[in-house]
């Protein structure tokens, strides 16, 4: 009937049918299993929260043998975990997800061990800067999807109309489909691959934030109104060893002033471990400076 | 005053007119059905004076059907598998355009689906999707399509407008349509379509 609409279903189909080729998937993940794409030869990722505790997983290979693939390495922050899978099956194009359009077509596309590939398709909805996950990683971009989750999409490709990925599925807050972008799925599979882990920074400190007392600050040059008052001190953590006290309030940390808990993250990125930074204190009325070696944040 | 198009958008061809097109075509074989007991959804022409809906769209024996040209007919219950979500309704009108079938087994996970249906707010109302996973030996098939309740019996097609299922419900998000082979033989068991 219309030529132009069926050049576009199989076009569709065909874009489904090539990203699926490096599919897996993770029956013990989740709560009904959840899906993964080969990124490299011999390395697939995963959703990370949904296999935490296993050292191994099963997974069914797009050509459907299933395989014991060891875990080698996870970042909780970015929610990647990379598996070990055998060699030799077909690699996910991996696209250029900088060059990604407002309105693109996307398709979602998952694996189930009984019921094969699956897809959803949507939108790209908007796109922006760098943000941070809820447990404080740097994402390079945002990719908000209009888009259908499904159950068992996590770890499986988000692609364009050509079958190439843009980024990793997982889920954002409310059952929301949030995208881990190709480049940062990139910079954190290298990171893996050479350490098994991601070193993020820690401080030590329990902090709350709070207002500062009325008049107090300005007179020190402080142009915000609230601090993060320290109400946990871990002894011989990288705060404790600077000297930082309970009753303490965080004003700055290199020189920015701190918003809320949150503005703490940037500072503990993993490049920043082992590498001291400058905190300004407000403490018993003075602004005192302490220089902290930002620490690696223990195994849970 | 004249109407500004967006130059790259007025090719002539686009994806909103050829939905729109294979549409106009599934609202011909597509009617609207009221039970005598109240239940009300959609019913696809199947075969010349065949209908084929929901069990739980066809509750009664007798139905009102009405197309989208305004054409009225009445209908009959002649066969129904409540299992398989099915029901077939001889009317006492024939000529009218019969669905073009396609089977769910050949279709792959990616492909262009298109329903047509009655929900409450919109008589002929037309959504588009892609299918969710290949058929397989299923009787069902899922799409990532937004269906509403008076989409049920309602005809799912493809980019062609062949018709491909039944839509029969709602399922995590999901559309769930029964496929034209159960159709088939549903409708061959219960001896309402002779084998060929």
């Amino acid at each position: 009937m219309s030529g132009f609409l069926v050049d576009f279903s199989n076009e569709l189909a065909n874009a489904v049918e090539r990203a699926g080729a490096s599919v897996i998937s993770v029956p013990e993940g989740g709560r009904e299993g959840v899906s993964g794409t080969i990124w490299r030869d011999g390395v697939a990722i995963t959703s990370e929260h949904t296999i935490r505790g296993l050292d191994e997983v099963t997974v069914v290979m797009p050509s459907g043998e299933t395989v014991t693939a060891a875990v080698t390495g996870r970042d909780f922050g970015t929610d990647i975990a990379v598996l070990k899978v055998p060699g030799g099956a077909a690699s996910a194009v991996i696209a250029d997800e900088s060059q990604s359009r407002v309105g693109e077509i996307v398709l979602s596309v998952g694996r189930r061990k009984e019921e094969g590939l699956a897809a959803t398709y949507g939108l790209i909805s908007a796109i922006g800067g760098p943000w941070r996950s809820e447990q404080g990683a740097r994402i390079d971009r945002w990719l908000r999807l209009d888009l259908n989750p499904f159950p068992g999409f996590s770890g499986g490709p988000v692609v364009n109309a050509r079958g190439e990925v843009i980024g990793m599925a997982t889920s954002g807050p409310r059952r929301s489909a949030a995208t881990i972008p190709a480049s940062t799925v990139n910079r954190v599979v290298d990171q893996l691959l050479r350490h098994g882990r991601i070193a993020r920074g820690y401080f030590g400190v329990g902090v709350q934030p709070v207002a500062f007392p009325e008049g107090a600050a300005r007179p020190l040059g402080v142009e915000g109104d609230r601090g993060l008052l320290v109400v946990m001190v871990e002894p011989r953590g990288p705060a404790g060893n600077a000297g930082v006290l309970l009753g303490d309030i965080v004003v700055r940390i290199d020189g920015g002033e701190l918003r809320g808990a949150h503005s703490l993250r940037a500072a503990l990125d993993p490049e920043k471990v082992g590498h001291p930074v400058t905190v300004d204190i407000f403490r018993a009325g003075k602004l005192v400076q302490l220089n902290v070696v930002v620490g690696e944040r223990p195994e849970k | 005053m004249a109407t500004t198009l967006n130059p790259e958008a007025s090719s002539g061809i686009s994806i909103g007119y050829s939905v729109g097109s294979v549409a106009d075509w599934l609202r011909r074989i597509t009617g609207r059905i009221c039970g005598h007991r109240g239940s009300r959804g959609s019913g696809v022409i199947w075969r010349d004076g065949l209908v084929v809906t929901n069990a739980h769209v066809a509750l009664g024996k007798l139905h009102d059907l009405e197309f989208f040209d305004g054409g009225k007919a009445q209908g009959r219950l002649v066969a129904r598998d409540a299992g398989n979500d099915l029901a077939a309704i001889k009317m006492d009108v024939s000529g009218l355009a019969a669905a073009a079938i396609r089977s769910a087994r050949e279709l792959r996970a990616g492909e262009m689906v298109i329903a047509v249906g009655n929900p409450w707010d919109g008589e002929g109302a037309v959504s588009a999707g892609i299918l969710h996973r290949a058929a397989g030996k299923q009787p069902v098939i899922f799409a990532d399509i937004r269906l509403a309740p008076g989409n049920s019996g309602g005809p799912l097609a493809d980019a062609r407008g062949n018709v491909i299922g039944v839509n029969s419900a709602i399922f995590r998000g999901l559309g769930c349509a029964v496929t034209s082979d159960a159709v088939q033989e549903f409708l061959l068991k219960s001896g309402v379509l002779e084998a060929v």
